[in-house]
């Protein structure tokens, strides 16, 4: 299904089974009310959760990654939100350079019985991602200014390292 | 690097032990080098060193796993070794190496940008920082400071750092030595969307050939690279920019924390993508984060396979 | 792949703000699914039979339930699977009720977002194989850690039923706080007399194997077959020689040592047996008060001992005990009074715990039963008791409530008027609490019959006047100041974690709250489970709780250990890492970051370094798949390409090249 066209925007969420899937669980059983952009994907453990996978889904053309697992020293499995958190922070610093505003990617951690706090997050995510809008597309053709730059990079014989 | 004869010599007396020592030899022409793999005697005499001899030999290294191996390094070259011993991708019982110092090696794109392509070359002289390059009756000259690579600009391990036998004396220079990549700082000034266009448009010229991947050093799954397999498949063999993006990003992040920055992707990359200031800029995050180098020291461990249950330097999460 | 879709309507939980009949028509278009529709309760027995037939009718091969959460009735549904025929991991639940019906009132946008759910869930299990559970032998002994009443009455039944027990207390003898106490309520029954049996039973029972003064060092395997290591601590004394005869503590001469089992009310002996019925009855060396220790000479107790077994050269010892279960019934600690400094805990010695005034009363206390307060020994004629000394207190840290504290306070003031009938008390209180059987009764007998005054209120401070204490406080019920002259003062202090409970925890690996108890597995349905397979829960290491609840979880932990151990072998959670061996380089990447040493270094038939998992010991978190930069293991059911195809379902821009 496309987003929802002008009142959702694509934000994809990667959650950890034991405490922050349970977190948006409670959310639910309480009623806590959320905008509905997020769609949940369940993983194990944050641990689980390769960078890569939010790259992908940056390729893909979505708005908004979130990830959320066990608060350190919580983690259902001892020890893998601690390595979840290195490639996170590293990949959450790396963004920019790719140009991708680090502010399209959040992690955070929320325990089984924090369901305000899930609601907390979840807000406050898709209030971010709306204020900035629709993430830059990779997949998009060129544009017409683009199109015409690598042109005259052809013409000009640097587009190509090997063949001139 | 001096000490071609000390060099060979120490070879010589290493060789019935060794299966192969792998070092450099004259290429097609007097501006190419390329890897030489010594496994007689008479072999010695092909060797050179000095500032052509640009390639990582490391990346030979995992392939050569159980055999035993010498290998010819330079400072940057060692880093790949130590970073590939901490790994335990290689086993240090089985290498001898050669360590060299090194005063920088030559970017060819440079050269050729500065004085085209000029076909055979018959001879090429390194003096006082000039580079006098003969081609039929020509003599062009250069200053090797405008042609060498941008990682040696900034080069701060010219020596080898891990090594069984030093050829010659090491150096100890340590001065200009810029704490950032220069050519970065123009890069950094750029707006998020300016970024974005610009790898957009660096990746619709990459054309998937993988040399970056064959040529490091750290790409140690090869056949098995998660790029080109159908379990995981991680991208479609559809040469588009998107894909070709998302690949450099699969070989960036599997390097966080281990690239050592030899800028061998960058050399073997045919179609001239900055490949080395995605990986500039990933190491400065490990350095901010970690306060860790990748290769340093073989008792080390990757940041990404470790962890503290106090970060120093990730701050708590706010919400 | 034959895929069938059931979008449940769960009475209105979902229909009301999710259009289920439109879900389950997008969902035909789905690749692979062949049969789609929406039904009231997929839970329900005719649900559940609808599934099946289905399955049976149209060939299915994996099914999709869009209801609840997978939390909630995954296990139903995978066994509804199996029913039919099916590999039960042939199945993806997508949770279109918490995760939006409940949380979102726009239908339209609900339903788009269910639609999305569901296809996720269908191309996840689009990628799903069949998996099949590894069998493996259970070690039928049991661990159980503390030797309370709720880790002796565990230990008791799991005996009775025939299994092995390892008792493990961090004290020189099993009783806990329980032996501690006086009487206890509502019956006002002697504690050590209803306790005492019970640790005798423990020491006589062939099954149970006692450590006492010990702890837990390490703790590795898994459920069936856990292997654990013990400290013993040096105590000093040669427990197989030691008869429990006393004659060292007559004749030590460090007679000042601090008396940790009285509380601190009145000394012992730096060798000494805590108490007359402990369990077992031997003799320790507190190495901080005896004089070989701290002056280097003396001896006395190795010269008097008549079995010679005073060894002065003991160190600690570490042992190994191999089990296939763990209860974990290492009880509370109570609250630090001395943080209320406004009650002058700590600084005046006639404001004691309530814990000391039990000691005060017990005839096995050090005053044998005689109430006499510490400061001059005289009897004390006006009581007052503070409740909620470190509960229901956020400014300590302690909002929560301990549960037990006001009827220990009512039974105090009804045994302080059998003590001394002359006296009278009073109990400052914010509420009331005494839910149990015979508990209200028991607080209104002691209004009623014992006279115990009651003040609703706060205590604003406590400050000495000669010889008296005086109570200023509020009574919210008159809405007046009240200041009532007191000889002693007892503070009824809360229960908290026990010290060092977090880290016996993350030796266990389960989980704890922020205050350091114990999370049982589900707060209403599992409640002396944990989340890590093998490991329960009894007593108050889980919540304050009193006695009976103690012993009722004690008991069901035990049924729980028993019912494990009925079969002869477990099945084990194939949801595990698996090692395509083809692609693995033995970087052992893999290996170096595993939480639980599951997987080994191994050389396939060409000698080769490969990684290979042991099944049993992996819990499936996937940290390795992410290690591993060829991705060569993968999480069994989370694979690399089943999220990636959940990303892609969700990014259209995909969706056609993979």
């Amino acid at each position: 299904m496309p987003v929802y066209d002008g009142k959702e925007l694509r934000i994809i969420g990667f959650l950890c089974n034991w405490c922050s899937y349970a977190g948006a669980d409670t959310a639910g059983v309480g009623r806590f009310q959320q905008p509905t952009d997020l769609r949940i994907i369940k993983v194990p453990c944050s641990g689980r959760i390769d960078p890569l996978f939010i790259l992908k889904a940056f390729q893909g053309g979505a708005d908004g990654v979130l990830v959320s697992g066990c608060h350190p020293r919580d983690c259902h499995y001892a020890e893998g939100n601690y390595y979840a958190r290195r490639r996170l922070e590293l990949l959450k610093r790396f963004l920019p350079v790719t140009g991708i505003d680090p502010d399209r990617f959040e992690y955070t951690w929320v325990s089984a019985s924090e369901a305000p706090r899930w609601q907390h997050v979840v807000q406050t995510f898709t209030d971010r991602i709306h204020k900035l809008g629709p993430s830059p597309l990779l997949a998009a053709p060129l544009t017409d200014a683009e199109m015409a730059k690598l042109q005259s990079q052809v013409e000009a014989g640097s587009g190509c390292g090997c063949h001139k | 690097m001096t000490g071609l004869e000390e060099l060979k010599t120490k070879i010589l007396g290493a060789l019935p032990e060794l299966d192969v020592v792998i070092g450099w030899e004259q290429g097609y022409d007097a501006l190419n080098a390329t890897p030489l793999f010594i496994r007689k005697p008479e072999d010695v005499e092909r060797l050179i060193i000095g500032p052509l001899c640009a390639h990582n030999l490391a990346t030979y290294l995992p392939g050569l796993k159980d055999k035993k191996v010498g290998i010819v390094v330079k400072g940057c070259d060692s880093r790949a070794v130590i970073e590939l011993l901490q790994e335990k991708l290689i086993n240090k019982d089985n290498i001898t190496i050669f360590g060299l110092k090194c005063d920088g090696v030559v970017n060819l794109n440079k050269i050729r940008k500065k004085i085209g392509d000029l076909g055979q070359i018959r001879k090429v002289v390194f003096d006082s920082g000039i580079i006098t390059i003969t081609a039929g009756e020509t003599d062009h000259q250069l200053k090797f400071s405008e042609v060498r690579m941008d990682k040696c600009d900034t080069c701060k391990y010219p020596n080898a750092l891990l090594f069984d036998h030093f050829i010659g004396t090491p150096d100890d220079r340590q001065n200009g030595i810029e704490p950032e990549h220069i050519s970065d700082a123009e890069f950094e000034k750029m707006s998020l969307e300016d970024r974005f266009a610009f790898w957009k448009q660096e990746m619709s010229r990459c054309v998937r050939c993988y040399a970056c991947r064959n040529a490091c050093p750290m790409c140690v799954c090869r056949d098995h690279c998660v790029a080109v397999t159908r379990d995981p498949h991680w991208i479609s063999q559809e040469n588009d920019t998107a894909d070709n993006w998302m690949f450099q990003m699969i070989h960036v992040m599997h390097l966080t924390g281990r690239c050592v920055e030899c800028g061998e992707c960058e050399r073997a990359c045919p179609m001239d993508i900055p490949l080395m200031l995605l990986r500039r800029q990933m190491n400065k995050g490990v350095r901010d984060v970690f306060e860790y180098e990748a290769g340093i020291d073989p008792q080390g461990k990757p940041p990404l396979l470790t962890f503290k249950v106090e970060e120093d330097n990730i701050p708590e999460r706010e919400w | 792949m034959r895929i069938g879709v059931f979008v449940c309507h769960c009475g209105s939980n979902i229909a009301g703000t999710v259009d289920c009949e439109k879900v389950a028509a997008a969902a035909k278009d789905f690749p692979d699914v062949v049969y789609s529709d929406d039904t009231m309760y997929a839970c329900s027995e005719p649900g559940q039979q609808g599934i099946i037939e289905a399955v049976k009718e149209h060939k299915l091969t994996g099914v999709v339930v869009a209801s609840c959460s997978p939390r909630m009735h995954e296990p139903t549904f995978r066994r509804a699977v199996e029913r039919a025929g099916l590999n039960k991991y042939m199945f993806e639940m997508a949770n279109i009720r918490e995760h939006v019906s409940w949380v979102g009132k726009d239908k339209e946008l609900n339903t788009n977002k269910a639609i999305d759910l569901v296809m996720i869930a269908a191309e996840k299990l689009r990628r799903d194989k069949p998996l099949i559970s590894k069998k493996f032998d259970i070690n039928k002994r049991v661990l159980i850690i503390g030797g309370g009443v709720a880790g002796i009455q565990a230990a008791l039944d799991c005996a009775d039923g025939g299994l092995e027990v390892v008792l493990v207390e961090k004290t020189t003898s099993i009783g806990g706080k329980m032996a501690k106490l006086d009487k206890t309520f509502p019956t006002v029954d002697c504690s050590s007399c209803v306790l005492g049996p019970k640790m005798v039973d423990v020491a006589q029972n062939p099954n149970i194997t006692l450590h006492t003064y010990s702890e837990i060092e390490e703790v590795g395997g898994y459920v069936g077959n856990f292997e654990i290591k013990v400290k013993k601590k040096a105590t000093f004394v040669d427990w197989e020689k030691c008869t429990g005869c006393g004659l060292c503590m007559e004749k030590c001469p460090s007679k000042k040592s601090f008396d940790y089992f009285n509380e601190g009310i009145g000394t012992t002996t730096a060798i000494n047996i805590p108490f007359p019925q402990a369990i077992p009855k031997k003799a320790k060396i507190d190495a901080d008060f005896c004089r070989k220790f701290t002056k280097g000479k003396c001896g006395v107790c190795a010269k008097i001992c008549p079995t010679k077994a005073i060894d002065f050269e003991m160190k600690d010892e570490i042992i190994t005990e191999n089990v296939g279960a763990i209860i974990t019934a290492t009880g509370y600690d109570l609250f630090d009074f001395k943080k209320y400094a406004e009650y002058g805990a700590g600084k005046y010695p006639d404001v004691i715990t309530s814990m000391q005034y039990e000691r005060l009363m017990s005839a096995s206390g050090p005053t044998t039963g005689h109430i006499k307060r510490p400061s001059d020994g005289k009897e004390p004629k006006n009581i007052v008791f503070i409740q909620c000394v470190g509960s229901r207190d956020k400014s300590v840290n302690r909002p929560y409530c301990s549960g037990f504290c006001c009827m220990y306070t009512a039974k105090q003031a009804i045994l302080t008027k059998d003590h001394i009938p002359d006296s009278q008390s009073y109990v400052f209180y914010m509420d009331i609490r005494s839910p149990g059987k015979s508990y209200d009764e028991f607080v209104r007998r002691g209004i009623e019959e014992y006279g115990t005054e009651y003040i609703r209120g706060r205590v604003a401070m406590v400050y000495p006047v000669g010889d008296k204490l005086i109570v200023r406080g509020a009574d919210t019920l008159a809405g007046s100041q009240v200041e009532v002259e007191a000889d002693l003062v007892v503070l009824a202090v809360g229960a908290e974690s026990a010290v060092g409970a977090p880290q016996l925890a993350e030796t266990l690996r389960i989980s704890y709250d922020t205050y350091g108890f114990y999370m049982e597995s589900h707060p209403k349905l599992k409640p002396v489970e944990t989340n890590t397979a093998g490991v329960y829960l009894a007593g108050a290491c889980q919540g304050p709780k009193d006695i009976p609840a103690s012993v009722g979880q004690g008991s069901a932990a035990a049924a729980k250990v028993l019912a494990l151990f009925s079969k002869d072998q477990l099945e084990s959670d194939p949801q595990t890492a698996l090692v395509n061996a083809a692609r693995c380089i033995g970087c052992y990447k893999c290996v170096e970051t595993c939480p639980f040493g599951a997987i080994k270094e191994i050389e396939d038939r060409f000698g080769n370094a490969k990684a290979e998992v042991i099944e049993t010991i992996c819990q499936g978190c996937g940290l390795c798949s992410v290690t591993c930069p060829q991705s060569a293991i993968q999480l069994q059911h989370f694979t690399d390409n089943q999220i990636l195809s959940e990303v892609k379902a969700l990014c259209p821009s995909m969706m056609e090249k993979s």
